[in-house]
């Protein structure tokens, strides 16, 4: 359905995407995870022909959408990181607006405005002005506007940056439901793994603006799949015994953050017994130690050597 | 689908009633203000005006008087002492003493000019007005007087029709010059009585240029008008201001994004500014109207400008609309309407005659929308036709076309949309 080949795009010196390839087909919620700066808006914006990229093309249905963006634009609906609302008007009033300029008219325009109200959980609010809503529901609004024209594909940035839980699962469960009911075929951006791991069957994981990692979870979950990880938090940490750590034998990679180490050992290996006399040796008091199979979390960690929440 | 984007432009600006009430009442109440507590300064005598005046002498009057001396002395058995009297008061001579009087010359300043440069300074906007003195004017003042001629000799009057706020204070001048020249005393030696002598005050034929039915200008109007052109330009920075945001929140992407043309938007806004111009000049106006009574006698006129510096507004905007799009900041907008409006309404005129004084200044004014579309308001209101107020809307068609034409070219380009 949408497909990307080779997509830079630079800014002055900088690429703020770097030969990114990625296709989504019909019917699949794609996600696309990475820290702030990945690059994710920057791609979204080129794959939603606001931008064109210093290299590359994207395709959709196999045309390509920088030479001829119109079709593109009428079947597809973009959920901008942005709140790109009026403020100043209520939510009826922004849903009028926006479908008037997509050129739905009359009846047709009242029940679009209905339905899409329905589906965001604002009709009883719709007379209200977007300024005095909660960021949740800006956030659901923001959505709103992109469902008017019926989109067969949804490209949503970040749509629950900054809001309350019961907002971020109420969009969560009207994302599954968009793809589930209408058939919408969705790429949904985050910085929150746990979101693309509910909601994504494929995902791209993007860091300064390269594609580190793409495929299914599982596939993707599999690149530590010989590994767990030790999360290690102690009140003070020493560089000999953070040293020790990294040189010792049977650990793959250690990672550490503030009072937390990260290390990756494989699944076999026991090395508790082992960090004990270390901490001791090293007069570092634990506070806890942790066994977890590896996470998406773990996997940024391990291919970036950060954390994604950064 | 442009009348969507001014729909929509309407609606915000209805739903900020701050920023509406800064566009539509604040120039009611600086008219207010402004024409009450500089109305005197206005309407009387001025400490801010200075007004040049030239003086062209065609020849010497010195010369004429030494003439007549010699041609009639002996004829008429004057006096020494009433020669020494005449000599005292020649009408040129007495002229010049009344411009130089201190309160006078704290507001005139009289400058004389040779006759070579008559031409030039009457195209020029230097001079408030210029006094010529024709050929002989003094030996036929003095044979007016002393032989009882009766052809009067006549001074000739230029008034710059720009300039009508002096001229109330020169034609004052002049009454008191005719109140000097009866020439009381010497003429009681001659033994005339005063009711001729009344008679026989100098006349002064005033040829105002193409101002037979012109009317001075109160306050009232002056701020009137130099108020409204000056807020106009604030609907330029608002609506620019309503436009740049709506890029930054990624509201212009959606627009774009729902295949509409970025020249529809582009046009929606141009015709959102011009229309809100309009309405604001008429809501200005009309109270003007009905409070302080300004009224307007050639409604053709007074549209066509209005309508013509809206269009200019409306280039403005799109301009303002089109360089913070390119430079992703409001800064430029911001500039307008902080710095740059009270430079163009200080140098246009909105607060004091400014180009009264400096002629540079005067013609930069009127290459300012507000100080054009001023000069042509304030043209009407004097009773001029819409001849004259022809070069005004001229201008500021093609100043905002320009402007218009700029901004398109400085539109972000197609794939540079946020
Ligand atoms: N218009 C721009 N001009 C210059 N640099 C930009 C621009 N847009 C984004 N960048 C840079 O590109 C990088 C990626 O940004 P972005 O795509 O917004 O990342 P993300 O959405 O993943 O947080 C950042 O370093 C950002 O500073
Ligand atoms: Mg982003």
């Amino acid at each position: 359905m949408l497909e990307l080949v080779n997509i830079s795009k630079k800014f002055k010196q900088t690429y703020a995407v770097k030969n990114m390839n990625m296709f989504m087909e019909r019917g699949e919620i794609v996600g696309l995870l990475g820290p702030n700066g990945a690059g994710k808006s920057t791609a979204i914006s080129i794959m939603s022909s606001l931008v064109e990229p210093t290299a590359g093309e994207v395709y959709f249905d196999n045309r390509s959408i920088l030479k001829n963006p119109t079709s593109f634009r009428k079947v597809a609906g973009i959920v901008p990181q942005e709140i790109a609302l009026y403020e100043d008007l209520t939510a009826e009033e922004n849903l009028r607006f926006f479908g008037r300029i997509y050129q739905i008219k009359g009846k047709q325009l009242q029940k679009r405005i209905e339905d899409v109200l329905q589906i965001i959980g604002l009709a009883d609010r719709k007379k209200e002005v977007v300024k005095t809503y909660s960021g949740g529901m800006k956030r659901r609004l923001n959505i709103g506007v992109a469902l008017l024209h019926e989109p067969e594909l949804l490209i949503m940035d970040e749509p629950t940056v900054g809001i309350d839980a019961q907002s971020r699962k109420y969009i969560l469960e009207t994302v599954k439901q968009l793809n589930k009911e209408m058939n919408v075929t969705i790429l949904y951006t985050s910085h929150y793994m746990e979101e693309v791991e509910y909601l994504c069957n494929r995902i791209y994981i993007m860091d300064k603006g390269n594609l580190i990692a793409a495929g299914t979870k599982e596939e993707i979950n599999r690149i530590l799949s010989g590994e767990k990880s030790i999360v290690i938090k102690a009140s003070h940490l020493t560089n000999p015994f953070i040293y020790e750590l990294k040189t010792y034998p049977l650990v793959n990679s250690v990672d550490v953050m503030d009072k937390q180490i990260t290390v990756m050992v494989s699944k076999e290996v026991n090395l508790f017994k082992d960090l004990i006399a270390m901490a001791d040796e090293a007069n570092i008091e634990l506070i806890s130690v942790n066994i977890k199979t590896p996470t998406l979390e773990d996997v940024f960690l391990h291919l970036t050597g950060r954390a994604l929440r950064d | 689908m442009i009348g969507q984007i001014i729909k929509k432009q309407f609606l915000l600006l209805w739903r900020s009633p701050v920023e509406l009430l800064l566009l539509l009442a604040l120039p009611v109440v600086l008219i207010v203000i402004l024409g009450s507590a500089l109305g005197n300064f206005m309407d009387g005598d001025s400490p801010g005006m200075h007004a040049k005046v030239a003086m062209i002498e065609h020849s010497s009057e010195r010369e004429q008087f030494e003439k007549f001396k010699r041609d009639f002395e002996t004829d008429l058995g004057l006096t020494e002492d009433t020669v020494a009297n005449i000599e005292k008061r020649l009408p040129i001579q007495t002229l010049k003493t009344i411009f130089h009087t201190k309160e006078i010359s704290k507001m005139m300043e009289l400058e004389e000019i040779s006759v070579e440069e008559k031409s030039k300074i009457l195209q020029e906007d230097t001079y408030t007005a210029v006094i010529e003195v024709p050929e002989d004017f003094s030996y036929q003042y003095l044979s007016y007087i002393l032989l009882d001629r009766k052809q009067a000799p006549q001074l000739q009057l230029y008034e710059n029709e720009e300039k009508q706020l002096s001229a109330g204070a020169i034609q004052s001048i002049i009454k008191s010059f005719q109140q000097q020249l009866t020439l009381e005393s010497l003429l009681e030696e001659k033994g005339m009585d005063q009711n001729e002598a009344a008679l026989s005050t100098i006349s002064v034929e005033g040829q105002q240029k193409n101002l037979e039915q012109s009317k001075p200008i109160t306050a009232k109007e002056y701020y009137t008008v130099g108020m409204a052109v000056m807020n106009a330009l604030f609907v330029a920075s608002t609506i620019g201001l309503i436009a740049f945001r709506e890029k930054q929140s990624f509201v212009f992407a959606r627009i774009i994004l729902a295949n509409m043309s970025k020249w529809t938007y582009f046009t929606g806004v141009l015709c959102s500014a011009v229309i809100f111009s309009l309405i604001q000049l008429f809501v200005i106006y009309g109270f003007a109207w009905l409070i302080f009574d300004v009224s307007w006698d050639d409604l053709t006129a007074f549209i066509l400008i209005t309508i013509a510096f809206s269009i200019s507004v409306g280039g403005i905007t799109v301009l303002l609309t089109a360089i913070s799009y390119r430079m992703h900041s409001e800064t430029v907008t911001n500039l307008f309407s902080s710095v740059i409006v009270s430079i163009l309404a200080l140098v246009g005129g909105s607060f004091f005659p400014i180009g009264e004084n400096v002629q540079v200044i005067e013609l930069i004014g009127n290459f300012t929308p507000n100080g054009s579309g001023m000069s042509a308001y304030l043209a009407i209101l004097r009773g001029e036709s819409i001849g004259k107020i022809g070069n005004h809307i001229l201008f500021l068609s093609v100043f905002g076309f320009a402007m218009i034409m700029i901004a398109a070219m400085t539109f972000p380009k197609r794939g540079r949309m946020v």
